[in-house]
C-alpha cells in the first residue's frame, strides 16, 4: 500500500478517525432513540432515522475525504469546510428539537389527564 | 516591516500579504477568491488559509464537541426511556429536557467556536478560549446536584 501523504503527524488518519468516532456517536444516539418507540410511537422513528442517515452520510465519503485530505496536505489547497460544520451542527440540533417536542407533548398530555 | 506585520495581523484585504502561502491563491483577497466556495468567502472573509494541519485540528476539535453534544442528547433520551422506575414521570421528563437542552447549547457553541478559531487562525490572531467549557462544567454540576436532591427526597 502506497502512502498518500508524508505527514509524520498522520493528520489525515486522525481526522478520518475523528469522523469515524462521530459516526459511532450518531449510531448510538439512533439506537437509544429506538428505545422511545414503545412510549412515543412511530413519530420517534423520525429522529432514529435521521441519526442513522447522518451516520451513513459520514461513513460513505470517508475514503474520499481521507484521500482528499492526504492529497491536499501534500500538494496544498486544503480549505476549511464550513458545509460539513453546518450540517454536522444542524443534525444534532434537529435531533434535540425532535426529542424536546416529543417530551413536551408527553408532559402536556400528562397535565391534561391530571385535570 | 512593522507596517506589513500590522496589516497582515488585521487581515486587510486591500493589502495582500507578500507570501500568500503555498497555495498562492490569495491575490484578489480571500473574500473574492473564486477558488473558495461561497460559504467560505462569506464566513471566513479575512486573512489567508492557515497551516492546513491547523485547519484539520480545528475540524477534529469541532467534531469532539459535537460528540459531546450527542452524548448529552443520548443521555437525556436514555434518561427518559430507561429511568422509568427510578424517577416519577414529570420530574424525569423535565430532567431529560434539561439534559437535551445542554446538548443543544453545546452543539451550537461548537459551531461558533469552530468559526472563531478558524477566523483567528486566518488573521494570525490569538486563539479564543472555549466559552462552552464553563457551561459544560456548570451543566454537569447542576445535573448531579438535582439527582442527589431527588434521591434524598425519595
Amino acid at each position: 500500500m502506497t502512502r498518500l501523504h508524508s505527514d509524520p503527524g498522520l493528520q489525515p488518519e486522525r481526522t478520518a478517525l475523528s469522523w469515524a468516532r462521530t459516526t459511532v456517536a450518531f449510531l448510538v444516539t439512533s439506537a437509544i432513540f429506538l428505545r422511545w418507540l414503545p412510549h412515543y410511537g412511530l413519530l420517534s422513528l423520525v429522529p432514529t432515522m435521521l441519526a442513522a442517515v447522518a451516520a451513513l452520510a459520514i461513513y460513505l465519503p470517508q475514503r474520499r475525504r481521507y484521500a482528499q485530505h492526504s492529497r491536499e496536505l501534500e500538494h496544498g489547497g486544503l480549505q476549511a469546510d464550513p458545509v460539513a460544520v453546518i450540517w454536522m451542527t444542524a443534525v444534532p440540533v434537529v435531533l434535540g428539537a425532535c426529542g424536546l417536542v416529543l417530551m413536551a407533548s408527553a408532559l402536556s398530555e400528562q397535565l391534561s389527564r391530571m385535570r | 516591516m512593522t507596517h506589513e506585520t500590522e496589516a497582515r495581523s488585521v487581515g486587510s484585504p486591500d493589502d495582500p500579504p507578500e507570501n500568500a502561502g503555498a497555495q498562492g491563491a490569495n491575490r484578489g483577497g480571500a473574500a473574492e477568491d473564486p477558488d473558495r466556495g461561497w460559504l467560505s468567502r462569506r464566513l471566513l472573509p479575512d486573512g489567508e488559509d492557515p497551516d492546513p494541519r491547523m485547519t484539520l485540528a480545528n475540524e477534529r476539535t469541532f467534531l469532539a464537541w459535537i460528540r459531546t453534544a450527542l452524548a448529552f442528547l443520548a443521555g437525556g433520551i436514555a434518561l427518559e426511556a430507561f429511568a422509568v422506575d427510578v424517577f416519577p414521570s414529570p420530574i424525569r421528563t423535565w430532567l431529560a429536557i434539561a439534559v437535551v437542552c445542554i446538548g443543544l447549547l453545546i452543539a451550537a457553541g461548537a459551531a461558533f467556536h469552530w468559526l472563531r478559531i478558524e477566523r483567528a487562525m486566518r488573521i494570525g490572531g490569538p486563539l479564543p478560549l472555549p466559552a462552552i467549557v464553563p457551561l459544560l462544567g456548570a451543566g454537569a454540576t447542576v445535573a448531579s446536584f438535582i439527582t442527589i436532591v431527588l434521591f434524598l427526597v425519595e
